[in-house]
């Protein structure tokens, strides 16, 4: 019945699954900072999508829908456009590097293996680690507190954790840190070289090196890494365009979807602590690299079905957390307002 | 002498990217090389197919800029609709 004409595909295909799945992963972007290549690709292929114009017509509504969850991000001051505008340079030279030693590894026949092993490696070392870091955060600060009381009893100061503070030291303003510029472009080097190496966009990537290792807070990380991942979406939306592989009509009915499931994202960051947002992210991700895995051994419609599972089943916690999160601001408004008629 | 041996390292950590470079030029995916049917299409859908057959750097222009003003104009679109209902949205603060 919602079946519409794709002609650069050349085939009929459902508008509201294109719509759904747009929207699906406008709130895991909006959530996570994430552009969500990785849900849309299998997600596309499953419904019959030619494979051919998946990743372009992706990108194509990744830059857009990036533009949406940005502003948003942008007003509600998770932006750092100063980290975001550096990242680029660190992460565009870190991607070419990345992409060249892929082709390297292909020339001598190692690209397949390597390629697919590092990418479920890092997906579940990340995951588990983030998983790590919220079960042991209580502990963590209690030993700190248990320390800083015993310096203080003590008379002793605590010595402060060294830093590699090799000039130029950068101050980022919006995230609250000083850091050295060669610190900044290491990472986002590596990040680009990651995302150069594994073929991905590499939001899932850059959000949490953010967080554990240029030290922004969370919902800092989730927007500025929204941020780059627009250049990165523009980018591939012009190079894709150009190698014939963008379906217009199908990217045009993901951005509706998606605009409209960024506004949840990004609203729901307001509801949920930082810890939070790391503790769904991780889970995500091991659920993406649990698909990984059944691909890598042929298992690729499972695969497909349980990226597909695991994002609707995030993006149904997510819209629940906000759901919760606005009854508990709207009740508080109402007491304040209750006890200043009292008084 | 502090100074100089910033200044030499920052060098050295400058010219890194190039060390690493890889022999390889980018493999880069191909045209599909098809064109699309342009009978019984009409409206916008012979406009993309059109610019499609015949120049795809055009149509390369075209989705990018396209896709860029339909994010920018929904960008707007909802912070009014938001902020008519309510809804705006402000600075909040971060609570890890």
């Amino acid at each position: 019945m919602f079946d519409i004409y794709l002609p650069i595909a050349g085939m009929q295909f459902n508008a509201l699954i294109l719509i759904a799945i747009g929207f699906s992963v406008g709130v895991l972007g909006g959530f996570f900072g994430v552009g969500g290549a990785w849900v849309v690709t299998p997600a596309l292929n499953i419904f019959g999508f030619p494979m051919a114009y998946a990743i372009g017509t992706d990108l194509a509504h990744i830059f857009g829908k990036s533009i949406v969850a940005t502003a948003k991000h942008r007003k509600m001051g998770n932006v750092d456009m100063k980290l975001g505008l550096l990242s680029i340079v660190g992460s565009v030279i870190g991607v070419e590097i990345g992409a060249r030693n892929v082709m390297w590894l292909t020339k001598v026949g190692y690209a397949g293996p390597v390629v697919r092993y590092t990418y479920m490696v890092l997906l579940f070392g990340l995951g588990i680690y983030m998983l790590y870091d919220y079960l042991t955060k209580d502990k963590r600060a209690a030993a700190q507190a248990a320390k800083a009381a015993a310096a203080a009893r003590s008379g002793i100061a605590t010595p402060p954790r060294k830093a590699w503070n090799l000039p130029p030291m950068i101050h980022f303003p919006a995230s609250g840190i000083t850091i050295s510029f060669w610190t900044v472009t290491g990472v986002f080097l590596f990040t680009g070289w990651l995302s150069g190496f594994l073929g991905v966009g590499g939001g899932f990537i850059r959000m949490p090196a953010l967080i554990y290792l240029i030290g922004c807070p969370t919902a800092i990380a989730v927007g500025t890494d929204l941020f780059s991942v627009l250049f990165s979406g523009a980018y591939g939306c012009f190079t894709y365009g150009v190698k014939a592989r963008v379906e217009i009509i199908a990217a045009i009915l993901m951005l509706f979807g998606a605009a409209v499931g960024a506004q949840i994202g990004v609203t729901a960051v307001k509801y949920i602590r930082g810890y939070g947002i790391r503790l769904l992210f991780a889970i995500m991700i091991i659920l993406a690299g649990s698909s990984v895995a059944l691909k890598q051994f042929n298992f690729t419609t499972t695969a497909g079905f349980v990226v597909m599972a695991a994002a609707l089943g995030m993006c149904v916690v997510i819209m629940i957390q906000l759901y919760r999160g606005f009854q508990k601001e709207k009740a508080e408004k109402a007491a304040m307002l209750a006890r200043e008629e009292l008084s | 002498m502090k100074k100089l041996s910033v200044i030499l390292l920052n060098f050295f950590l400058l010219s890194l990217p190039t060390l690493l470079w890889a022999a390889e030029g980018l493999d880069v995916p191909e045209e599909l090389g098809r064109k699309v049917d342009l009978t019984n299409l009409g409206g916008i859908n012979y406009f993309f197919a059109k610019w499609y057959n015949d120049n795809l750097w055009v149509y390369a222009i075209i989705v990018t800029v396209l896709m860029g003003v339909m994010g920018l104009v929904i960008a707007l679109g909802t912070d009014v609709i938001l902020k008519m209902v309510g809804m705006e949205t402000h600075k909040i603060e971060h609570h890890e």
